[in-house]
């Protein structure tokens, strides 16, 4: 393992966050191995993407806007991978712990017959290893993994590491179609539920609403303008969404998503085990609850006690005045 | 149509769970062995699409697990599947994903499959990796977050999930498809499923057996674990009884300040 490849995510051409916080990592990580730094981008908007992620310090810059990679799913964008990381050499390829990323990442490893680290937190350089980190079973234990071959694959967590900007050489190299390959799986629509929002898992704080939230209306309204206030987005308990108040992208917790803001709060949530595995890794967790004696005031930083319906439009309203003073 | 449904057994994450310092190993002592909860999902959409398409479609379930681990899979049949394929073998033990998609695509290739569904994600271990390497060693494409699934003939018709919305696809079969917990209500067993579970096949197998011509477990493992740790515990924060909304915001607002976060 030498060389660093980071697969950019983006959206219609613009990277997503977690795209820049990789390549920060990744160059460290390239510095430490005395191999270089590459990206590859793929599909429509790749070339948009891939100028801006020339702020931060790639050697090389691997771009393709073959149509085929948007018109079918996943499987174009792992030839197009697979091609780039077998022409660079042995190196560790980094992706997104994202829907695309772990479905390209999980491919991948498998063609390149080499070890993948998934939901990886951290990455840390130990006798020469290459050692993932990351917590499992519901973030009851944190393990380091390192890969035995030439290659590996991991995913790695938005929110994990701080993007700083850097530039580096940032050549372009356009990559050549893959021969010979048809592919089955055609996307016929795609359709934009929450364009323009950011995900729960890359969001750096999170509002989410649980059972006591009590219906759909307050996710639309005092949880989305809290939200909005502090630049994040709303995420949810499982009661919640089995409820059908919003839907399940939202979820945090167990059969949701593990993430790791820098702020959770946690609003109408009583905190069981199985919310608590997917949220336990935020830096700062404020609780707002009608109940004291909810458990989860035994692992949040703070747990205001009354009424949420009063309280959330309340400090959306401070924080707002604030910013305003401050702007 | 064949349907095979991959399970995997974890521990139950409700439990209590610590590491014993001096070997570095999960005290599995005291922890219940459950059906990782995101595969009933799979085998309810296994079991719909045969009810649906009725003829001679069969639903199998394939896992690699202990042989201890019988019973629990015995609940999937409970559910209604049709059989099941347990890959049991001492070398087995350690596996990574390499070595689990890898001996789980060469017994589901030795017995046969049109349609292979995966949960998207395990309890224990979370990587939502499995179906995707599963896809590639059956040599299938693969729908991953499929939340809507319909099958007509050898035309699959699905709705996947992506981070801000969903997309319509289609494809032809032999197909592997991991699906969400979007897509439907797991059924549970009733008495009589439970009754005619006792009577279903659950083959056991060796690796041998099911055709796997490379190591796994250990020996096989792309990965190793360096090191493992129980991460700082959460202590109990302050707890604040506000007197009324303002009280609540004004606090909350003086601790985010102090935490430097607005």
């Amino acid at each position: 393992m030498r060389d660093v490849i980071v697969y950019i995510e983006h959206v219609g051409g613009q990277p997503r966050r977690v795209s820049f916080e990789m390549s920060t990592k990744a160059k460290e990580l390239a510095t430490a191995l005395g191999g270089k730094l590459h990206a590859v981008v793929l599909g429509t908007g790749a070339s948009a993407a891939a100028d801006a992620m020339k702020a931060y310090p790639f050697d090389l810059i691997h771009v393709s806007e073959d149509a085929e990679i948007d018109a079918f799913a996943v499987d174009p964008s792992v030839d197009y991978l697979e091609a780039a990381a077998k022409a660079v050499g042995p190196a560790l390829v980094m992706v997104p712990y994202t829907m695309i990323g772990r479905d390209l990442g999980s491919r991948l490893a498998a063609r390149l017959d080499c070890g993948q680290n998934a939901d990886v937190t951290d990455i840390v350089i130990k006798d020469g290893k290459v050692g993932c980190v990351s917590p499992k079973l519901g973030g009851t234990i944190v393990t380091t993994c390192a890969f035995k071959g030439d290659y590996g694959v991991v995913a790695i967590r938005p929110n994990s590491f701080k993007a700083v900007p850097s530039a580096g050489a940032g050549e372009i190299a356009q990559l050549a179609k893959p021969a010979g390959k048809t592919y089955r799986v055609k996307i016929e629509e795609v359709v934009l539920e929450a364009a323009g929002e950011l995900a729960v898992e890359e969001a750096s704080t999170v509002v989410s609403g649980g059972r006591g939230v009590g219906g759909p209306e307050p996710f639309k309204t005092i949880l989305k303008d809290l939200a909005d206030s502090l630049g994040g987005s709303v995420g949810a308990s499982r009661a919640a969404v089995d409820a059908g108040w919003i839907g399940h992208g939202h979820q945090v917790g167990q059969t949701g998503k593990s993430i790791s803001p820098n702020l959770y709060f946690a609003v109408g949530i009583s905190g069981a085990i199985q919310h608590k595995v997917g949220m336990r890794t935020s830096a700062t967790i404020i609780a707002i609850n009608k109940d004291g004696t909810v458990p989860i005031g035994e692992f949040a930083d703070l747990l205001i006690v009354g009424d949420l319906f009063e309280i959330v439009p309340e400090l959306t309203k401070q924080i707002r005045a604030s910013a305003a003073v401050h702007a | 149509m064949k349907i095979l449904v991959t399970v995997k057994l974890v521990p139950d994450t409700t439990a209590d769970k610590r590491i014993d310092p001096a070997t570095k190993q999960l005290v599995r002592s005291g922890v219940e062995t459950v059906l990782n909860p995101f595969d009933e999902y799979a085998i309810e959409a296994g079991l719909q699409l045969k009810e649906k398409i009725g003829g001679d479609t069969t639903v199998t379930i394939v896992t690699m697990a202990p042989e201890s681990g019988k019973e629990i899979v015995r609940k999937a049949l409970a559910m209604g599947a049709d059989d099941a394929i347990m890959i049991s073998d001492p070398k087995a033990e350690g596996s990574d994903v390499w070595g689990t998609a890898y001996a789980l695509a060469q017994a589901i290739k030795k017995n046969g499959f049109d349609l292979v569904l995966c949960g998207t994600q395990s309890t224990d271990s979370i990587t939502g990796e499995l179906p995707g390497a599963l896809a590639e060693f059956l040599g299938v494409p693969g729908i991953t977050h499929a939340r809507k699934l319909e099958v007509e003939g050898t035309t699959v018709r699905a709705e996947r999930e992506t981070d801000n919305g969903y997309a319509k696809v289609t494809a032809d079969l032999p197909l592997l498809v991991s699906v969400t917990k979007s897509m439907n209500t797991p059924r549970y067993p009733a008495l009589k499923g439970i009754m005619g579970a006792k009577k279903k096949t659950i083959a056991i197998a060796s690796l041998a057996d099911s055709g796997v011509d490379k190591p796994v477990g250990h020996e096989g493992a792309r990965t190793e674990l360096i090191d493992l740790v129980s991460p700082p515990t959460r202590g109990k924060g302050e707890v604040f009884q506000a007197a009324d909304a303002v009280a609540g915001a004004t606090k909350i607002i003086e601790f985010l300040r102090e935490r430097k976060l607005v």
